[in-house]
């Protein structure tokens, strides 16, 4: 079976010690010397203060760190080895840590935590992301405890972000699982969740596991598995989100983890996103969304420019995908200067349909499809930007919440291109 | 009684605490007597114990079940009289087993003839035997031990129109120990009983003695002094005779009270005791491992003495909050089990009958270095009963048979000093001496057995002790060793099967041989050497070297 | 003079008879090669078929966009397509079995030649489907990464890589076909290079700044970007 590959035998044998656990704290980490040692101790706080008397441990999956990551999370084991009483610890609080194979993936290390917290039988897991320097103690409960002693399958986060941040989020993914699925998730591409021991067992044997070098976007199948397979979701406030240095700042990669995840899950998911018509909002504790008005510097001009070499030097390839309106659509605008640039969001939600219609009928190599969304998408994001300019926090999420009520109201378009009408 | 050559007898020795009043009632009035453990010691003989401590026995309004002593000097007429004392003795030194009494240094009944006088008038030539004081405003800040009943440690006499202090109930009021007539008068009561031929003492509430302004009035150097004195005079006139402390406090703060071994022979490790049990339900070794890391050296001619209950509640003093609350949780979720800072259950009752547990429990009692305590009746699995005031739960009549009164009294059930217990599972005809000596694996015939294997070698009572840390940190494993002799201790703490590796490349070569069934295990190589336990289980292997 | 003529034509006349009825046999036996050879040809067309559509083949050269080429041309479908190549190559090896079998002399060389051509033509045909396909992938996949990269003319990158592919893979077929090898691998050689020199002069020249970015972003963490403060997109 796939698992066993991922677990070498001085893992297993870390494991055997470990027993059976209660909760277990996934830290997927590459390098992050630097700022585990902080996460660590937020974790460990969090934990004595809401979990004093659960059975938990720390697994860190590490893909090959050069520094010494590993060293740093093992060193913060709470046991009786150190000799130095923690007053506040009940019992041992283990940590453990496993090197995959390979170069870092998202895909193994979820992977390993899976079968790990399979073999460990968690009743509740949760992943932290090294590099949430902002982590505060009370995180580690807020996921928890849903999941815990509550009968939620999967946490997703709610931070408080600056207005600009995850437009790839706020323009594209949230819009599209709103409008698919029926659910407000507004992660869904967490960096910080927890979910439960059964749903994860259900991910682990589900999922076709590849365990290449390099692959990402595994979190938003799982979010994706779990909207789209009717389990309890629910979303929890955090707090500021670190920014994160090893998420790609290259958004085709980034386009690649989600939209690419995204429209390849479409596929199998077909029965489930026609089906869905309304639109709830898991329960939340705290507040929905929070947005900082830190201004940001943005070259404007260089992502029209982007939009509209896009749009004419992509033609070709648009003209494959993109319905012929769309695409004059597309090109009108592209000839729009400065101020006069729209990109509506009509219009938007018709490109991401029609991509997602066209990656369905494979008009050409899906990955091809998914680069090909990148310039329009500068486009959108710019809009974005002009658009929320000035806007209070409450206008930011108005607009998207805007953007999301077009993909909705788009969505039998979208059914009736992927069924072959054109 | 010789003591022997090589080490103190009490190194060694396994005790047995028991009431008088709660062994065997030999005249039928209900209650225990002398007369009645005098015949029960070969009862004790077989079980393999050394001695055994006796819980007073005086003259007492029995307000606080007999540590409330209204003269020191003779027998509450419930339990016989001096003669039957002498008699016990000398029966029990003919079958080679000591007897250690209580002595109750701290405090005297309400009662007492001293007390009555000094009360009396504030001229009284005995006043100053004790505390008094115009105002309750000394002394602010001291803590009260028995919080579910007392409101103060300061009591207002109406006699003599003044408040005087107790540490303890309001009707134990404390002897003063700055007036030197009140120490020599506790060292005459002392002389008294050891002339009479008792082994030792087990001295109450010592942390207790003196007060001082500004302090805790626990544990303060005055109070060491006053022990440095009793023990000169102790080895002056009586050697071999034992001083054992009771004092519930950090393993830090009970280190003086050893002196440099000329203090006391022994003391109470409680802090371990809770924490054993606590280990037990977490499945974690941690809370014995470092209280155990935090545990100084003592003297080479002192020792631990350890135990699993006692009359007492299980005490929860010190540990943590977090601590005491989750053994609350776990242990005494109804709260009629608990009382002051603790827990009023037998060893039974609390491992839920679990004869697994109770056997591993004892396990560890019999291995982890210090003198283990037996309290009576937990070596038949006795339960208790919680509805009885106080501690009376834990100190019901001790079941010798199924028949009447489970053999303990002839007389009528409803005169009995406390109810026996009756229910299906720990009743006296579920659980007496009787039908377990018919038994070859009865918990009775368990612990005889493993009294024997632990005093079949002098590791236990007097070999160091090294931990080992493995990796599964719900086993509990350490060697101890002794000249030559090596003994491998591995206990799992977990409700289910654990493998666990050992790290016994210091041992190399050697071959385990399991104490209990002396098979042989396989030769400790150079890698880790692998054991599986089933649920609480534990080995005792000797490492051979051949 | 009447009898002489007479007899040469029944002579002439026996003669092809003796002639027709030494071939007529053959001629009989080659319609039946040909018939049997259509039925077979037809059998594996037929199993070909179902073959291709269980393995979905018609997915697969979808995703590697060779429905779409097909499509354009207004050929049929590539399953179709690979099922009845294959029956009229089958049909035809069985007629030149029975055309063989005739016993015509200098015919019989060439057909074995012919068969001995066959599986080079197959290969040199899988050559240029596939190497059409991966002329068309690679133009596409470098047009892309030069938009998102904001290079300058990706149409001429892409033009360029296209070209390059198309060369490299009619020079493999014709190395295949074994038709002017040498030549094709050296003319093959010298378009090639000059084409990467040309590259390399131009990319050198014009591209000294945006190579020189672009190396600093990729080894030079601790500078940060010098780029404008894009915010994370995640």
């Amino acid at each position: 079976m796939a698992e066993e590959s991922v677990l070498n035998d001085d893992f297993i044998r870390q494991l055997m010690n470990v027993g059976e656990v209660d909760l277990l704290v996934g830290l997927p980490t590459h390098n992050n010397a630097e700022t585990v040692g902080r996460v660590i101790q937020a974790i460990q706080a969090g934990i004595l203060k809401c979990f004093p008397r659960e059975r938990t441990a720390i697994l860190n999956v590490d893909g090959g760190s050069k520094d010494e990551t590993p060293d740093v999370v093992m060193a913060a084991s709470i046991n009786d080895l150190r000799r130095t009483h923690n007053a506040y610890a009940l019992r041992t609080l283990p940590s453990i840590s496993t090197r995959y194979a390979g170069s870092p993936s998202s895909e193994t290390s979820l992977h390993t935590l899976l079968a790990a917290s399979d073999l460990l039988r968690a009743k509740a897991c949760v992943v932290i992301s090294p590099e949430s320097i902002n982590i505060e103690p009370e995180w580690v409960g807020s996921l928890l405890l849903p999941v815990y002693r509550g009968n939620v399958d999967f946490v997703a986060p709610v931070y408080r972000r600056t207005r600009f941040e995850g437009m790839l989020v706020s323009n594209v993914v949230y819009p599209m699982i709103r409008a698919l699925y029926g659910q407000k998730i507004r992660e869904p591409y967490p960096a910080d969740f927890g979910f439960s021991g059964r749903f994860g067992n259900e991910f682990l044997a589900q999922h076709s596991w590849h365990n290449e070098s390099g692959q990402f976007g595994t979190e938003l199948e799982m979010v994706l598995s779990a909207v789209g397979g009717n389990r309890r979701i629910g979303q929890t406030f955090l707090g500021l989100k670190s920014r994160s240095e090893q998420h790609p700042a290259d958004l085709v990669a980034a386009m690649r983890q989600t939209v690419g995840v995204l429209l390849a899950s479409m596929e199998v998911k077909f029965p489930d996103w026609t089906a869905t018509h309304d639109v709830t909002a898991p329960p939340t504790n705290g507040p929905e969304y929070e947005v900082t008005l830190e201004p940001v510097r943005v070259n404007k001009k260089r992502l029209k420019q982007m939009f509209a070499a896009g749009v004419s030097e992509l033609a070709p390839v648009l003209q494959s995908i993109l319905t012929p309106p769309t695409l004059k659509s597309l090109k009108q605008i592209a000839d729009l200067d400065g101020e006069a640039f729209r990109y509506p969001a009509e219009l938007w939600a018709k490109t991401v349909y029609e991509f997602a219609a066209s990656h369905h009928k494979s008009v050409m190599s899906r990955d091809h499809i998914v680069q090909a969304l990148v310039p329009l998408y500068r486009g959108r994001a710019l809009t974005f930007l002009v658009e929320n300019r000035t806007a209070s926090a409450e206008q930011v999420e108005a607009n998207v919440e805007a953007l999301c009520h077009e993909f909705e109201r788009l969505k039998p378009y979208l059914v009736e291109l992927w069924n072959g009408g054109k | 009684m010789p003591a022997r050559q090589d080490s103190p007898w009490y190194k060694s020795a396994v005790i047995y605490q028991v009431h008088v009043r709660a062994f065997y009632d030999s005249n039928g009035d209900g209650i225990g007597d002398f007369q009645g453990l005098a015949q029960k010691l070969d009862y004790l003989k077989d079980l393999g114990v050394d001695a055994i401590w006796l819980m007073p026995f005086f003259p007492s309004p029995l307000r606080d079940d007999g540590y409330d002593i209204s003269d020191y000097t003779s027998v509450h007429p419930s339990y016989g009289n001096l003669e039957d004392v002498k008699k016990f003795l000398t029966a029990a030194h003919e079958r080679q087993i000591r007897v250690i009494v209580e002595m109750v240094l701290n405090h005297t009944s309400d009662q007492h003839p001293w007390f009555q006088e000094s009360r009396s008038s504030q001229d009284n030539p005995r006043r100053d035997w004790y505390v008094w004081s115009e105002t309750d405003n000394r002394y602010k800040g001291t803590r009260i031990i028995f919080l579910d009943a007392e409101m103060s440690n300061w009591a207002w006499d109406p006699i003599s129109k003044s408040y005087y202090w107790h540490r303890f109930f309001s009707h134990q009021p404390d002897l003063n120990y700055d007036n030197p007539t009140v120490r020599e008068q506790m060292w005459n009561v002392m002389r008294f009983w050891l002339d009479l031929g008792v082994d030792g003492f087990r001295l109450d509430a010592v942390p207790y003695l003196v007060e001082r302004e500004g302090t805790s009035c626990e544990n303060l150097p005055e109070t060491h002094d006053i022990i440095k004195d009793l023990r000169k005079k102790l080895d002056r006139d009586y050697p071999g005779r034992l001083l054992l402390a009771e004092a519930n406090q950090w393993p830090a703060d009970l280190r003086p009270y050893f002196g440099d071994g000329d203090e006391f022979h022994m003391a109470f490790h409680f802090p371990l005791m809770p924490r054993m049990f606590m280990a037990l339900k977490l499945e974690d070794r941690k809370p014995i491992t470092e209280i155990l890391q935090q545990t100084p050296e003592i003297p080479a001619s002192c020792q631990w003495a350890l135990f699993l209950r006692n009359h007492d509640e299980l005490t929860l003093e010190m540990v943590t909050d977090i601590e005491r609350d989750y053994m609350y949780d776990s242990y005494a979720l109804d709260k009629a089990m608990r009382i002051n800072l603790g827990i009023r259950r037998r060893l039974a009752p609390l491992l839920d009958n679990d004869r697994r547990r109770i056997e591993l429990m004892n396990g560890m009692l019999m291995s982890l270095p210090g003198t283990p305590i037996i309290y009576y009746g937990d070596e038949i699995g006795m339960g208790d009963n919680v509805k009885l005031g106080d501690r009376n739960g834990v100190r019901t009549p001790m079941q010798w048979s199924g028949g009447w009164n489970g053999g303990f009294s002839a007389a009528d059930p409803e005169s009995l000093y406390v109810p026996l217990l009756l229910n299906p599972v720990y009743g006296f005809q579920a659980v007496n001496v009787l039908s377990q000596k018919r038994s070859e694996h009865s918990l009775l015939s368990w612990m005889q057995r493993i009294i024997q294997v632990r005093r079949s070698t002098p590791v236990f009572g007097t070999g160091s002790i090294d931990f080992l840390y493995p990796a599964n940190y719900r086993v509990l494993a350490y060697v101890r060793e002794l000249r030559n002799e090596t003994i491998l201790v591995v206990n799992n703490l977990s409700s289910s099967a654990q493998a666990v590796e050992l790290d016994l490349s210091k041992y190399k070569g050697r071959i385990p041989i399991e104490m209990f069934g002396k098979n042989l295990f396989p030769r400790i190589g150079s890698s880790p050497y692998l054991l599986t336990l089933g649920p609480y289980q534990f080995f005792w292997f000797r490492l051979r070297r051949i | 003079m009447r009898e002489m003529i007479m007899a040469e034509l029944s002579q002439a006349m026996q003669d092809m008879a003796r002639s027709g009825a030494h071939l007529l046999p053959r001629l009989i036996v080659m319609l039946i090669i040909v018939f049997i050879g259509w039925v077979v040809a037809y059998v594996v067309k037929w199993i070909l078929r179902s073959i291709l559509v269980l393995v979905k083949f018609d997915k697969v050269s979808e995703n590697a966009g060779a429905s779409q080429l097909l499509n354009q041309a207004a050929l049929p479908t590539p399953t179709e397509l690979v099922s009845r190549f294959v029956f009229w190559v089958a049909w035809l090896g069985f007629i030149l079995l029975g055309v063989n079998f005739l016993g015509i002399g200098g015919l019989q060389q060439h057909i074995s030649k012919f068969f001995l051509f066959l599986p080079r033509l197959f290969v040199a045909l899988f050559i240029v489907f596939f190497g059409l396909l991966l002329a068309s992938f690679l133009s596409r996949a470098a047009l892309l990464a030069a938009v998102n990269k904001n290079l300058g003319s990706p149409r001429l990158l892409s033009m360029a890589i296209r070209i390059i592919t198309i060369i490299f893979v009619f020079s493999m077929v014709f190395e295949e076909l074994g038709l002017a090898q040498e030549t094709m691998l050296v003319a093959f050689g010298i378009a090639f290079g000059a084409a990467m020199l040309g590259f390399a002069i131009a990319f050198g020249l014009g591209g000294r700044d945006m190579a020189r970015r672009f190396l600093e972003k990729r080894f030079g963490h601790e500078k940060g970007s010098e780029k404008e403060e894009e915010p994370s997109p995640l």
